[in-house]
């Protein structure tokens, strides 16, 4: 499988991500509700990290930048950081269990999470600890349908 | 991210794309407008009929309650012509529905179904039942974007309705929660004090419903006191607006109550 022929579903995903990004939450939902784009780039680069390198998560950043209209290059440090992190673990990653992939998604939310508000104290932004937690928890449960799609392709690809 | 920080270089860009993520959050709003609908369609008879009759008696309430503010309006107008001061301005409103909310929880703005064919103009003060919601700061052919007034980056004139006293609400990006700025310790606040826009500023109208004083912190040594508002409109949950059209009095050119 080349990446021509996984190209339609990372586009097929990422409109879905996309979607369910401005789903209109209310109440504590709002500061919980993942980072769908950051799930899906995770989920490419863990089972193709040939085909969806460190440039696939600089190009899904600055995307993220401009679909969240935060400051240019917020969530490409972000995202890059962890497609590092990605590169260096997926030779290890596809070979755990689901609930050991599960346990490094909340773990890399969380992560991201304490990145992102060292960004954010830095850009005097206001800062939301209180909802790490329950927003990487909800994540790695929003992490298991995604990792069984794209597992499907990598399982095809093999 | 210094570039995007300190300058305005990327804005256009942004705004333009933001443009083509209208399709998106339609989209993504879709499944409540069916909510709605199957909810509409599937109401039972008697259940209508009590809405119906509860409806009715609350109109009744409210038209009470507006022959009481039609005479202090008429009353307020011939005590300000006797000082001579100057226009009143009226408002008129234009129901609007919101399609579209940020999906960065730091960003608090709204996308509306009315755009610049309707009216709508930059500045545009937005309510919804309850209170103030916030202004348009973007304007496009059907649609518009509202920065509401729990945003980061807004702040809004008020006077505490209790005895006038003025003073600033900005935004914290927390729906439940704003925070009203420059207050000596010495002036006279208290917690439930209610806040309405004061007009200064000439952005939103005067009288408004804002917020009320939820809690004060005096910190020693501080210059001034922290002050948490809870504001009146339901920011996070509210789906249907108003855009308040504020016209000169007399001014007739356009009618927009529909």
């Amino acid at each position: 499988m080349n990446r021509n022929t996984t190209f339609q579903p990372v586009l097929i995903m990422l409109f879905l991500a996309l979607i369910l990004q401005f789903i209109p939450l209310s109440g504590d939902w709002v500061f919980w509700k993942p980072n769908f784009l950051l799930l899906m780039m995770i989920a490419w680069m863990l089972y193709f990290p040939d085909q969806y390198g460190i440039e696939f998560a600089v190009i899904m950043g600055i995307f993220a930048d401009f679909i969240f209209l935060s400051t240019l290059g917020y969530h490409i440090l972000i995202f890059s950081i962890c497609g590092l992190i990605l590169i260096f673990f997926h030779r290890i990653v596809v070979y755990l269990q689901l609930v050991h992939r599960v346990t490094l998604v909340f773990l890399m939310i969380l992560l991201v999470e304490f990145m992102r508000a060292t960004i954010d104290s830095a850009l005097d932004k206001p800062l939301f600890i209180e909802d790490i937690l329950a927003l990487a928890v909800i994540s790695a449960i929003c992490w298991i349908p995604l990792d069984k799609v794209v597992r499907h392709f990598y399982s095809l690809h093999k | 991210m210094t570039l995007d920080t300190y300058t305005s270089l990327f804005e256009s860009t942004k705004s333009d794309i933001s443009k083509v993520t209208i399709p998106l959050q339609l989209l993504a709003d879709f499944p409540y407008r069916v909510k709605e609908w199957v909810g509409m369609s599937t109401t039972a008879r008697t259940k209508l009929e009590q809405k119906n009759v509860s409806l009715e008696k609350e109109r009744l309430i409210l038209l009470g309650q507006l022959q009481r503010s039609a005479e202090l309006a008429a009353e307020n107008l011939r005590l300000r012509q006797l000082l001579n001061a100057t226009e009143l301005l009226m408002q008129s409103v234009l129901v609007t529905e919101v399609i579209g909310v940020s999906p960065n929880p730091v960003n608090h703005n709204v996308t509306v179904d009315r755009g610049s064919e309707d009216g709508v103009y930059i500045g545009q003060p937005v309510l919804d039942a309850d209170g103030l919601m916030g202004q348009v700061v973007e304007v496009y052919e059907n649609y518009s974007k509202v920065l509401l007034i729990t945003d980061l980056n807004h702040a809004l004139p008020v006077q505490v309705l209790r005895n006038g006293l003025r003073s600033i609400v900005e935004g914290t990006s927390d729906y439940n929660e704003m925070s009203l700025r420059y207050v000596s310790p010495t002036v006279d606040i208290e917690e439930g004090d209610k806040l309405v826009s004061s007009g200064l500023g000439g952005r939103f109208p005067m009288g408004y419903p804002v917020g009320s004083v939820a809690s004060i912190n005096q910190r020693p040594g501080e210059k001034f006191m922290e002050i948490k508002v809870t504001p009146s409109a339901k920011l996070d949950r509210s789906r249907h607006l108003l855009l308040v059209f504020t016209l000169k009095d007399g001014d007739v050119t356009r009618d927009i109550n529909e």
